[in-house]
């Protein structure tokens, strides 16, 4: 990192100031490794219908909900219900052929949610082809909104990210390159199908295309951008609407969009759990590590990371904070002096700083 | 001192006691400011919240208009729909999100034509939404509760005994409820003691101690504020007008491409959509870092992108008479070089007039804002004064300038009178920053060869100006401001002016 003033000269300048203070780590941002219980939120659209109910332990792979694949507004005409007395958020049920006369495909028994009643007639949320949801690791069902989502609860511990597009989904892990690796499309290997893979740094649209070709359930990768994800999303909505839809497949962005290496801390909780079943949710964005026996790593106290700046993913270890400080554009930033490797310490703004606890 | 958001504050109150200590042990003693103490001095605490989220529902395109026009001007996030835009399962899946707190739905009263058709779904529809989500709160604009459908919808008529259903004023054909439905909708918003709520509170209270009017602009990563506050008249208080809106947050929620392109019209450098996307996102998600170098530059471009915003909003505010003082606040501003501040007041808030400038450097406005006793927080206020607000100078923006034959031809002169004193040339279309240290008071005297406006047309204007760490900024350039459509141009424009505020930038 460039620094003006005596921020730059830094290490230069240690010899002729007072020795350095190691307290104040408390004031750089803390960033928890691991997280445990995870309560993961699934969502449920009008027309979808939860099959599970609070309270009820759940198993991997275990269907949780139903969802329409072509979800649509059905209108049907007179009462609804046994005796007539329906109400908003029942299902319903129509006979073959009632609601899909137009799609030539009378043996389909459409169904879905009734939303309301207007002109005598209800509105409903509903298709002809439902799908199920899996739950991608084992828990208890700890709420269920109609309507809403059902939110299931895991005491496995999880890895945060900063978003997660697409999923959920769940496989073996597999650390496919190193932290700052980039797997290009070319490296994408068939051998990883049915394994979420760790993918360093960065991964551009083709890659992420190629990977779920080849079969493979999720990707794990530091940064991606606002285009990937865009083409990415893109891909998804075109390949969910086709008739035979998609397998699960999700991605975990751990950092944000420019890219840097994975951090150290987190990386090691991935060597650790290599072949382990893990699990992408979106909501928290999160990796499920769902294998208690594997023994994950804590990270080294004192240990901290840039996060954004010139020096985006360096780590050092922390040595004492430094003041008010000059930086480029003539800002001005309260500093912290990190240690990178043997060398003399340098000047960091203390909001380009991450810890791991 | 500041630190980014997860710093617990008992760990910055031990870090200042020690600086404190190390400085002036016998003050800080005598203070009571030492580590173990610290911890339990009376702390005034406020914090800035996410938006929470609006459903507006209307029966037409027109009622989503008018009722989106509303809730712009409040602290909520919107969500918009119709049913010319949505079918009935969008619209019941955007007012069952999760994240939706309450739900504003309207329609002509009497009905358009273009509505009548929709109002009994939309009755239905909002009816049924009540049923399922007994907690959200819902605002009717129109004569939806009295459709038979909201009856069969909500299982009950509607008789006014829910306090989470509330009837607002109805929707005109032509223009729309406004400060009453505002009103209503800022009311609505959990009590949490917001911080740009607790400042115009605080802005209130210094308006009256220090007998002047006040303006406030806080651009901060969840939303922004603008306020004007008078001070009391005779037996009167103190009075204010303020806008706090989710539409001026210093990024918007999805960072689209109308997003980028507006923080890309105030930058100078070469970074393609895509790599300003990335960079976008990543200061939305932190904020706080990044914010030397290119990242400085970045974060006062997105400020000025959300100022423009605010001052679309606010145009209300903005038609008023220039305030004695114009108070910055909020993260974009906290760590900017001060002329680069200033500079991004004058180029977004353009009003012709003479303000002092200052920056509420300490973000303290917030906080003295949650002393309930106004008595209290004026004495508070009394007492901090000197060093509540750093000066940032004086910005004069004088709007009406005669152009020059030649771009640098002279069109007038600037004489400063008074703690320094000196003669400047004024060429129109530019910016002049004069040195006006923090502390002096100056006339600034503007002739002109034809008439101008500051405040009011004249050819020779005489304002008393303070300084300040940026100086005084006299702004010739067009009111509003006309930047070239080519990109190559504009950025070329912005960046002669940037130079005043980024000495050394090479862009």
């Amino acid at each position: 990192m460039s620094v003006q003033g005596d921020a730059g000269s830094a290490g230069a300048a240690t010899a002729a100031r007072p020795p350095i203070d190691r307290a104040g780590l408390a004031v750089i941002a803390r960033r928890p490794v691991l997280v445990s219980p995870v309560d993961a939120f699934f969502r449920l659209h009008p027309g979808d219908r939860p099959l599970v109910q609070a309270g009820e332990a759940v198993g991997r792979g275990q269907p949780i909900l139903e969802h329409h694949r072509d979800p649509r507004t059905i209108v049907v005409a007179g009462p609804v219900g046994e005796d007539g007395t329906a109400v908003p958020g029942d299902r319903w049920q129509g006979s073959p052929g009632e609601a899909s006369k137009a799609d030539g495909e009378g043996e389909v028994k459409p169904g879905g949610e009734l939303l309301f009643r207007s002109g005598n007639r209800w509105r409903v949320a509903g298709g002809d082809r439902p799908d199920t949801l899996e739950v991608p690791f084992g828990g208890v069902v700890h709420d269920v909104q109609p309507g809403t989502g059902v939110t299931i609860r895991t005491t496995s511990s999880a890895v945060l990210g900063r978003s997660a597009l697409a999923g959920p989904t769940w496989g073996r892990l597999h650390v496919a390159t190193g932290p700052d690796g980039e797997l290009r499309a070319q490296h994408v290997d068939v051998g990883a199908a049915g394994a979420i893979i760790v993918a360093g740094a960065r991964m551009d649209a083709e890659a992420l295309t190629r990977a779920r070709a080849v079969g493979i359930r999720g990707v794990i990768v530091s940064a991606l951008g606002i285009k990937e994800q865009r083409d990415f999303l893109a891909s998804e909505r075109r390949g969910r609407a086709a008739v035979h839809g998609l397998p699960p497949f999700g991605i975990l962005v751990l950092d944000g969009a420019a890219r840097r290496p994975i951090a150290s801390s987190v990386m090691a909780v991935f060597e650790a759990a290599e072949g382990s079943m893990v699990a992408i949710v979106g909501d928290p964005p999160a990796l499920v590590i769902d294998d208690p026996s594997v023994s994950l790593p804590k990270p080294a106290p004192g240990l901290v990371r840039v996060r954004s700046g010139p020096l985006a993913g360096a780590e050092g270890t922390f040595a004492g904070l430094a003041g008010p400080r000059r930086f480029p554009a003539g800002v001005t930033l309260e500093a912290a002096f990190v240690r990178f490797g043997g060398r003399p310490p340098v000047a960091i703004p203390i909001g380009d700083l991450e810890r791991f606890t | 001192m500041s630190a980014p958001a997860g710093a617990h504050p008992d760990a910055l109150a031990a870090l200042l006691a020690r600086r404190l200590g190390a400085i002036d042990p016998a003050l800080a003693a005598d203070l009571d400011i030492i580590e173990p103490a610290v911890a339990d001095l009376p702390r005034l605490e406020t914090v800035s919240t996410p938006p929470p989220t609006l459903a507006v529902l209307g029966a037409s395109r027109r009622a989503i208009g008018l009722l989106e026009a509303v809730a712009a001007r409040t602290p909520w996030r919107v969500r918009a729909a119709s049913p010319e835009s949505h079918d009935p399962r969008e619209m019941t899946e955007l007012a069952l999100r999760p994240e939706v707190a309450a739900v504003l739905v309207g329609a002509g009263d009497p009905p358009g034509p273009d509505e009548r058709g929709w109002l009994d779904d939309l009755a239905g529809l909002v009816g049924a939404v009540t049923r399922r989500r007994p907690e959200l709160k819902v605002v009717l604009a129109g004569p939806i509760a009295s459709r038979n459908a909201w009856a069969e919808g909500a299982g009950r008529p509607f008789d006014g005994t829910q306090p989470r259903i509330i009837e607002g004023p109805p929707l005109g054909l032509r223009s729309g409820p406004d400060e009453p439905l505002r009103e209503i909708l800022e009311n609505l918003l959990p009590d949490s003691g917001d911080a740009r709520q607790t400042a115009v509170r605080a802005l209130l209270s210094l308006a009256d101690t220090l007998d002047r009017r006040l303006e406030l602009i806080d651009i901060g990563l969840t939303g922004g504020l603008r306020a004007m506050a008078t001070p009391g008249v005779a037996d009167q208080g103190p009075a204010a007008v303020a806008v706090r809106t989710a539409n001026a947050a210093l990024l918007p929620l999805e960072i689209d491409d109308a997003a980028v392109d507006a923080v890309l019209a105030w930058t100078t450098g070469s970074l393609d959509r895509h790599r300003m996307g990335d960079r976008l996102l990543d200061l939305r998600a932190q904020p706080w870092a990044d914010a030397s170098g290119d990242g400085a530059r970045l974060r006062l471009a997105a400020a000025r992108a959300a100022m423009t915003r605010l001052a679309q909003q606010t145009q209300d505010i903005g038609g008023m008479a220039s305030p004695d003082v114009t108070i910055v606040s909020g993260g974009a501003f906290a760590v900017a070089p001060p002329r680069a501040v200033a500079l991004a007041v004058a180029d977004t808030i353009r009003r012709p007039g003479a303000t002092q400038l200052a920056v509420d450097h300490a973000r303290l406005l917030g906080p003295i804002g949650t002393i309930d006793d106004p008595d209290e927080r004026r004495g508070l206020l009394a007492d901090l004064a000197d060093d509540l607000l750093a000066p940032l100078g004086s910005l004069l923006v004088v709007g009406n300038v005669p152009a020059g034959r030649r771009n640098t031809a002279r069109v007038g002169r600037l004489t400063l009178d008074g703690d320094r004193h000196g003669r400047h040339d004024l060429s129109a279309g530019d910016v002049a920053f004069v040195d006006l240290p923090p502390g002096d008071q100056a006339l600034a005297t503007l002739e002109f060869r034809d008439s101008v406006r500051v405040g009011h047309r004249a050819r020779r204007v005489a304002v008393p100006v303070s300084g300040g760490i940026a100086g005084l900024a006299v702004d010739l350039r067009d009111v509003p401001l006309r930047l070239p459509d080519r990109r190559d141009r504009r950025r070329a424009a912005l960046a002669a002016i940037g130079e005043l505020a980024w000495p050394g930038d090479e862009r």
